[in-house]
């Protein structure tokens, strides 16, 4: 019986790309339903997209809308952790949306290192 | 990617819930499926339209991968039935 698989999806980029904001999200969704377990972390212009009201303004063409993307993952189970020096220089910490857990590098690590794999978008 | 029935087989089939997923993007039809096969008892017929030609690829590797049963697939007007028993 092998282990529970975990993949972790770091995520830098945000509003200003929408199509590479919403790839990690489309594999994260994949993943949660392939009963893997999902972190997904944010850094970066990445964090804007767990700031409240910002995900249901990003959609990119051909891809389903990221918001419905994040509520699916949330739902099934998918981790949101963001990167707290990144959230407060852009004086967003007090906007986070419900889920989102801010931490530090060290936690980061400690996902990677402990996941059946990583991907960086 | 293998379906364990033949067409005519598949034709005769009578799902148990039926997972309406035209329209949605990828991921949606499979997050649509993975959620509606938490709601119907294991050995139920999931049967999912999406007008995605790529789904079928998709909903047969997530069985390969989780351990659901492919049917197989109909060919519907604008759209394919994707048929998927679930196995545990």
């Amino acid at each position: 019986m092998a282990d529970q698989e975990k993949l972790v999806i770091m995520v830098t980029h945000g509003p200003e790309d929408p199509e590479l904001a919403t790839i990690p999200f489309v594999m994260a969704g994949a993943a949660v339903a392939s009963d893997v377990d999902v972190v997904m972390g944010f850094q970066g212009e990445g964090c804007r997209l767990v700031q409240k009201g910002v995900a249901e303004t990003v959609s990119a063409p051909e891809f389903a809308p990221l918001a419905g993307l994040l509520d699916s993952i949330r739902e099934l189970g998918g981790q949101f952790l963001v990167c707290s020096p990144c959230v407060k220089s852009r004086g967003i910490e007090d906007e986070l949306i419900d889920g989102a857990e801010v931490c530090a590098a060290a936690r980061f690590v400690a996902e990677i290192t402990s996941a059946t794999n990583s991907l960086v978008y | 990617m293998s379906a364990t029935l033949s067409e005519t087989d598949l034709a005769g089939v009578t799902a148990d819930k039926v997972v309406d997923a035209r329209g949605a993007a990828c991921p949606g039809p499979l997050l649509e499926t993975k959620k509606a096969m938490g709601t119907v008892p294991v050995g139920s017929v999931l049967e999912l339209w999406s007008s995605d030609p790529q789904t079928k690829v998709d909903i047969a590797a997530w069985c390969g991968k989780v351990g659901h049963e492919l049917l197989g697939t109909l060919s519907a007007d604008g759209y394919e039935r994707v048929l998927v028993r679930r196995m545990k």
